[in-house]
C-alpha cells in the first residue's frame, strides 16, 4: 500500500462515531521493552538499527483482521508526514522529535499503531471508537501475546515488564478514553467533576496529551498506577469511571435543554452558521465551533452534517490540512483552506 | 542515543554543521552542548519528568554533586544512579536488579507500593503464573467468606489446595 494512501486514511475511531455521544475513543497503550538491548535512549546508533529490524520484522510478520501491518521508518517521512501522524494520535511528539533507527508499524483502520524506539522499544497501541476499553484492550493483549512468540521481553517477577520510566513498570499499560463534556462546561461543572479524578488514581489532560489545553471541551482520562493492579482492574475501574463522568455530561445536557432550550438552541445554530458560511477559520474557531456542533448533533437540535467531528477535527489541523491539499501553507492560506473544508461538509 | 562529547547522558539536541560544504552531525546532551561555543540556546526552563523524578527521590541534580566516593555503575549499560534520576530514565533491565533498593522508594510513592500481578511472558514458564494465580484465589477466598458464600469458598479452597501441592508451597 502507498504510504500516502496509509497516513490520508480516516482511523476507525475517527470514521465511525461508536456508539456513545460523550466517549470519542477509546486507548490502550502496552509499553515492552527487549531484554537483549539496554533501554532506546542508552542505544549506540548501530544497536538501534540492530533493535528496529528484529521488532520490524516480528511486527510486519502479524496481521490484524487479516491486514498485514505496514512499517514506516520515520526518518522516510517528511516533516508534514510527521505531523500528520501526531494530529492522527498514532504518533507521539516525542517519537518525531528523536533521531536514529525509529518507526511506527499500523494496521485494521489505524485500530493498531505501534512505535518503535520511543522511549521504550515498542509503544503498542489500540485506539478504537466510543467507549470500548475492554474490546481494545483484548486486542491489544493478543497482540503482544502475538509479538512474544518471536521477541523477549524485559521482565521481573517483582517489577512485572522494565520499562525506560519507572512510571510506567509494571504492567506498561495505560488505558484512556477521551471524552467530550460540552455541557459540563458551559455550567462550570468540570473541575469539580474532574477534579476529583486525581484522587481515583487517574490523569486528566487536553486533546494532544502533556501540558496541552482542553480545546474543544475535549479531555483525555488516563490511569496513573501501572504497578500493583492487574491490566483486567485499570481498565475495569476507568471504565466504570467513564461511565459516571458520561453521565454527569448527559444529565448537563438534559438540564440545559429544560432550562435554557432557546439559548442552547441558539448557540448551536449559530455555531453551525458559523461553519457552513465562514471563509476563514483558525485553528481555535474550528475546535469550539465544531464542539458546539457536535453537542447540537448529539442533543437532535441539528441535522448530521457529512463527516463526523472527529474527522473533521483531525482534517482541519496545520499538518493534515497540508498533506491533504499536497502543498506547503502558511497560516493565513490555511485559515481559508480550513474554512473551505467544513464549508464542503455542511453543504 | 548517547552524547558523543561524555557517552554518558542521552543526547537531545542534534546540530548539523556545514563547513566549506560538507555536512556534519553532531549529537550531545544539554550540558555538553551548553559548553560548545558554537550553540546559544535558550533552553526551555518548564517542569520536566526527570525534575519531578528527582522531587520524588527527594534530592536535586544540585545536592547531587559527585563526592569522593565513586558511584555505583550499571554493569551492563554503565548508568549511575544519579545519572538515571538526572534522565529520569533507567538505561536497561539490569538497572532494576543493580539498584533495586535505591529505587524501591521512588516506585512506592508512584505506585503506592505493591508487586506485579498482572500479565506474566509466555516464555516465564508456568511457576510465576501459578503463584500470581494462588494469590488472586486466596483474595477471592477471602471476600467469598466475607460474603458468607460458603459453597463457592469450598471450591476455591479446593483448587487452592491443588495449586499449593503443584507448586510445592
Amino acid at each position: 500500500m502507498q504510504r500516502k494512501e496509509i497516513l490520508l486514511r480516516h482511523g476507525a475511531w475517527m470514521r465511525e462515531s461508536g456508539d456513545s455521544e460523550v466517549v470519542l475513543s477509546s486507548r490502550i497503550r502496552f509499553a515492552r521493552n527487549l531484554e537483549n538491548f539496554p533501554f532506546p535512549h542508552a542505544l549506540s546508533m548501530e544497536a538501534a538499527k540492530e533493535a528496529e529490524e528484529l521488532m520490524g520484522k516480528a511486527l510486519t510478520s502479524l496481521e490484524v483482521e487479516g491486514e498485514k501491518l505496514n512499517y514506516l521508518s520515520l526518518s522516510d517521512l517528511t516533516t508534514v508526514e510527521q505531523q500528520v501522524l501526531i494530529e492522527k494520535h498514532l504518533a507521539s511528539p516525542a517519537l518525531v522529535n528523536m533521531r536514529g533507527a525509529r518507526g511506527l508499524a499500523l494496521a485494521g483502520d489505524h485500530r493498531l499503531a505501534v512505535m518503535v524506539n520511543e522511549e521504550d522499544h515498542l509503544r503498542l497501541q489500540v485506539l478504537m471508537p466510543g467507549l470500548q476499553l475492554t474490546k481494545s484492550y483484548r486486542l491489544a493483549d493478543a497482540l503482544d501475546d502475538a509479538l512474544e512468540d518471536s521477541l523477549d521481553f524485559a521482565y521481573r517477577e517483582a517489577e512485572g515488564y522494565l520499562t525506560a520510566c519507572p512510571t510506567n513498570v509494571g504492567t506498561g499499560l495505560r488505558a484512556s478514553v477521551m471524552v467530550h463534556l460540552p455541557a459540563l462546561a458551559m455550567t462550570n461543572q468540570v473541575q469539580p467533576v474532574l477534579g476529583a479524578l486525581a484522587h481515583l488514581g487517574l490523569a486528566v489532560r487536553g486533546l494532544y496529551g502533556e501540558g496541552s489545553q482542553a480545546y474543544g471541551h475535549i479531555f483525555q482520562i488516563s490511569n496513573q498506577i501501572t504497578l500493583g493492579k492487574s491490566e483486567e482492574d485499570i481498565v475495569t475501574h476507568l471504565e466504570a469511571v467513564t461511565g459516571q463522568i458520561v453521565e454527569h455530561e448527559l444529565q448537563a445536557r438534559e438540564n440545559l435543554r429544560q432550562q435554557v432550550r432557546l439559548f442552547l438552541e441558539d448557540k448551536v445554530w449559530r455555531a453551525r452558521g458559523t461553519l457552513q458560511n465562514a471563509r476563514l477559520l483558525t485553528s481555535d474557531d474550528a475546535i469550539n465551533l465544531l464542539s458546539l456542533d457536535r453537542l447540537g448533533t448529539d442533543m437532535g437540535i441539528l441535522p448530521k452534517g457529512k463527516e463526523t467531528f472527529t474527522t473533521l477535527l483531525v482534517d482541519t489541523h496545520p499538518g493534515c490540512l497540508q498533506y491533504i491539499l499536497n502543498h506547503e501553507l502558511d497560516a493565513g492560506q490555511r485559515d481559508e483552506q480550513r474554512a473551505r473544508l467544513i464549508r464542503q461538509a455542511y453543504n | 542515543m548517547l552524547c558523543e562529547n561524555c557517552k554518558q547522558r542521552e543526547a537531545n539536541v542534534h546540530l548539523s554543521k556545514t563547513v566549506n560544504g560538507q555536512t556534519h552531525e553532531l549529537h550531545l546532551c544539554e550540558q555538553c552542548a551548553k559548553k560548545t561555543q558554537e550553540v546559544n540556546f535558550v533552553f526551555h526552563s518548564g517542569v520536566s519528568v526527570p525534575d519531578f523524578l528527582q522531587a520524588l527521590f527527594g534530592f536535586s541534580t544540585a545536592s547531587a554533586a559527585p563526592g569522593i566516593q565513586q558511584e555505583e555503575v550499571c554493569p551492563r549499560c554503565g548508568m549511575t544512579f544519579s545519572q538515571i534520576t538526572r534522565a529520569g530514565k533507567l538505561g536497561c533491565n539490569t538497572c532494576y536488579e543493580k539498584f533495586g533498593t535505591e529505587l524501591q522508594p521512588l516506585l512506592r510513592k508512584v505506585h503506592g507500593g505493591g508487586q506485579h500481578v498482572g500479565k506474566v511472558p509466555k516464555r516465564r514458564g508456568s511457576t510465576v503464573r501459578e503463584k500470581l494465580e494462588l494469590q488472586k484465589l486466596k483474595d477471592k477466598l477471602q471476600t467469598l467468606i466475607q460474603q458468607e458464600r460458603f459453597e463457592e469458598a469450598v471450591e476455591v479452597r479446593d483448587r487452592i489446595r491443588e495449586l499449593e501441592q503443584k507448586t510445592g508451597g
